[in-house]
């Protein structure tokens, strides 16, 4: 049984997904339309929202309800493995290692990148999630890491804000100066 | 006549300094994005797009167009050399390449690799020109139910494609169908799913969500299954692999599968959603069935090098013609090219045929000189592409994320974004996870907008009868053959399971 509600655990949250939207979609104001008896904007959202709604369900009925594997698979399905092996090398895949605490780390230095970088600027910031998450991913030279990440913030510095143009976050504070020392160096004013 | 001297205007203005330098920086960067170690050609492509902000349009789509050329090529030499496979479309390469190799005819399945993406790009890129025009003129024609129908048959061809449940693609393009509706919307300015954040009224970009989800999403999917540590493979030098390209008598005995190959990457690439990948499957599965030497497929026969390869970069002028011809894009390297003609304030369509030819007719003899140029470089740079296997995972997908963080800041100079982005990275993910195919989700996104308004310009035009959809002859052809595309699968799943001998119920799996 738990098996079977862990199958079932993302339609479930697309269909309270669904629901929520739907819900929301009430309130889209509709007057203009109404006034000249035409479908509003409200429409069409409401109608991708029902027909999602009832995927989730029929999913969830079959697969929670009915104990069904009936699986309707799209035309490429099969063409993936090679011919010579048959038909069972295709069911066949080794089970690979999972390390959740890797995408853990991983996803909080991302989120903390997004955070962390209107304060810190963005040279500061890319230096630390450079070596931060080079880190996290194997890589076991501290020096060499060190240096990829600082010259590698450097160069994206003098590429996007020098090269491309493109005006990256300069930080607050102490740090503002910082960037704005650093811009200096490669000639942006 | 007219056409062959706007071509000799597109490359003329190819061969331009400039241009030219765009080009074979556009090539060498798509070759390495498709051999890079957790890079694929889609991110690549996407990660340069921030690089064209600034760039004029001609040179921006000469960038992207010679990086997506150059990327259904790369891949094939590790697929061939080391068995790891640059791209989802090179694995075909594996079976037949690899086993050339381990027989000592490396060179050999390089050379017929080099000659199947020769004459399939060039192949695609003439019917491309010849296509694309009457298309588009076509398309002129055209009023909003047909447009409806077409955009309907694009979505629908993305999830009837995949590999697999349709129902997950099916929920995954709703949500993007749902992502673009985000915002003021663009008929009676009312607002939808802002929920009260100033950042959500002027919607949601697809360059987030595509950036997001393949790029970031696919950095965490493999950061939960382990980066290599380690080089992926011993490249050696590199310098004791050569390519040994056939005699012409030898493509001439292959002729059928390069003409197999090459008209299902066409027709599979124009299908939008489709792509290289799709193309390659479906060309190598067709030579298995249908070719003289079907049988020794997989086991190290030239043909299935010859399939797959002429099939993938015959797709990449496939893909071209519902860009430029509708503004529909064929896959998701096109999809960003779009990115780029938006970004320039250009709407590609039948419209830009009229009113900048001179751009499309750039983009078709980008992609004649870019498969030449691929050609050339897959020659002579095998050395220096096979050390860049020696790239750690880590470093490169560091840098990955940093690239999509400025790709979409930049876009709007909004640090909201950033926060947008990060979200679709983590959906990414977990749609990677529980199988949920991503394209659709992306494809809806793109297309919802444009499928939105076609809708609704119809019901208002049509006094709200739905009918119209099905009574006009073109948009009820589309829709029909839409329709059955979709039904297929279901069909098709069902009679497997009255003809299979009843068995007991098994856990279920999407």
């Amino acid at each position: 049984m738990l098996e079977r509600l862990r199958a079932v655990l993302p339609h479930s949250l697309m269909l309270l997904v669904a629901i929520g939207l739907y819900l929301a979609a009430m309130r889209i104001d509709t007057a203009g339309a109404a006034a000249g008896g035409r479908i509003g904007p409200d429409f069409w959202p409401k109608v991708v929202i029902v027909f999602m709604a009832l995927l989730c369900l029929y999913e969830i009925v079959k697969r929670l309800l009915l104990h069904s594997s009936f699986t309707a698979r799209g035309l490429t399905e099969g063409l993936t493995h090679n011919p010579a092996e048959g038909d069972a090398a295709a069911e066949e895949s080794p089970p690979g290692r999972e390390y959740p605490h890797l995408l853990w780390a991983g996803t909080a230095l991302i989120v903390g990148y997004v955070v962390v970088v209107p304060w810190l600027g963005f040279f500061l910031t890319t230096t630390l999630f450079l070596a931060a998450f080079t880190w996290l991913g194997g890589f076991r030279r501290p020096l060499i890491a060190a240096a990829v990440s600082a010259i590698g913030a450097f160069a994206l510095v003098v590429i996007f804000m020098r090269v491309a143009y493109i005006s990256l976050p300069l930080g607050a504070g102490p740090f503002h100066d910082l960037s704005t020392a650093l811009l200096a160096l490669i000639g942006v004013r | 006549m007219d056409v062959l001297s706007q071509l000799l205007g597109g490359l003329a203005s190819i061969f331009t300094p400039i241009n030219m330098l765009v080009m074979v920086i556009g090539l060498v960067l798509g070759m390495l994005v498709a051999v890079l170690p957790g890079l694929t050609l889609v991110m690549g492509v996407v990660l340069a797009l921030p690089f064209t902000y600034k760039m004029g349009v001609a040179p921006a789509l000469i960038l992207l167009t010679a990086m997506y050329v150059s990327g259904t090529y790369a891949g094939a030499i590790t697929a061939i050399l080391f068995r790891i496979p640059g791209e989802p479309m090179d694995v075909p390469l594996l079976w037949d390449g690899y086993a050339m190799t381990r027989r000592g005819e490396a060179a050999k399945a390089l050379g017929w690799s080099l000659a199947a993406a020769l004459i399939g790009g060039l192949a695609s890129a003439v019917v491309m020109v010849m296509l694309a025009k009457p298309v588009a003129l076509a398309a002129l024609q055209f009023s909003s139910p047909e447009f409806f129908a077409i955009v309907f048959f694009g979505l629908v061809s993305v999830v009837a494609l995949s590999g697999g449940s349709v129902v997950n693609a099916l929920i995954s393009l709703c949500l993007g169908l749902l992502l673009a509706t985000v915002g003021v919307d663009s008929i009676y300015g009312a607002e939808r799913f802002a929920f009260g954040l100033p950042f959500l009224l002027d919607g949601i970009e697809f360059l987030l969500v595509m950036v997001g989800a393949y790029g970031i999403g696919e950095v965490l999917t493999r950061l939960y299954s382990g980066f290599q540590s380690e080089a992926a493979a011993d490249a050696g030098d590199g310098s004791r692999f050569k390519t040994a390209l056939p005699r012409l008598s030898e493509i001439v005995r292959l002729k059928w599968t390069l003409l197999r190959g090459t008209l299902t990457g066409i027709i599979v690439g124009i299908v939008p959603g489709a792509g290289a990948t799709v193309s390659a499957f479906v060309a190598y599965g067709l030579e298995s069935q249908c070719g003289k030497n079907g049988k020794m497929l997989g086991k190290g026969a030239p043909e299935g090098i010859v399939a797959a390869k002429s099939a993938a970069t015959a797709s990449v002028g496939g893909a071209l013609v519902p860009l430029l011809a509708m503004g529909i894009p064929g896959s998701g390297a096109t999809a960003i090219i779009l990115a780029a003609f938006l970004l320039h304030g250009i709407q590609p369509g039948p419209q830009v045929f009229v009113s900048s030819p001179a751009l499309v007719y750039t983009v078709f003899a980008s992609v004649f000189v870019g498969v030449v140029g691929m050609c050339i470089l897959g020659y002579f740079a095998i050395k220096p592409l096979c050390k860049v296997l020696d790239a750690p995972e880590a470093i490169v997908s560091a840098f990955v994320v940093l690239f999509c963080f400025v790709g979409a800041f930049a876009a709007r100079n909004n640090l909201s974004d950033l926060y947008v982005i990060a979200a679709f990275g983590v959906i990414g993910f977990l749609f990677e996870r529980f199988k949920f195919p991503i394209a659709p989700l992306v494809l809806g996104t793109i297309l919802g907008p444009l499928a939105e308004s076609n809708f609704m310009t119809a019901m208002v035009s049509f006094d709200n009868d739905w009918t119209v959809f099905f009574t006009r002859p073109i948009s009820g052809s589309i829709l029909g053959v839409a329709l059955l595309g979709l039904a297929y699968p279901v069909l098709r799943a069902a009679l497997r399971r009255l003809r299979a001998p009843s068995q007991p119920p098994r856990p279920a799996h999407s």
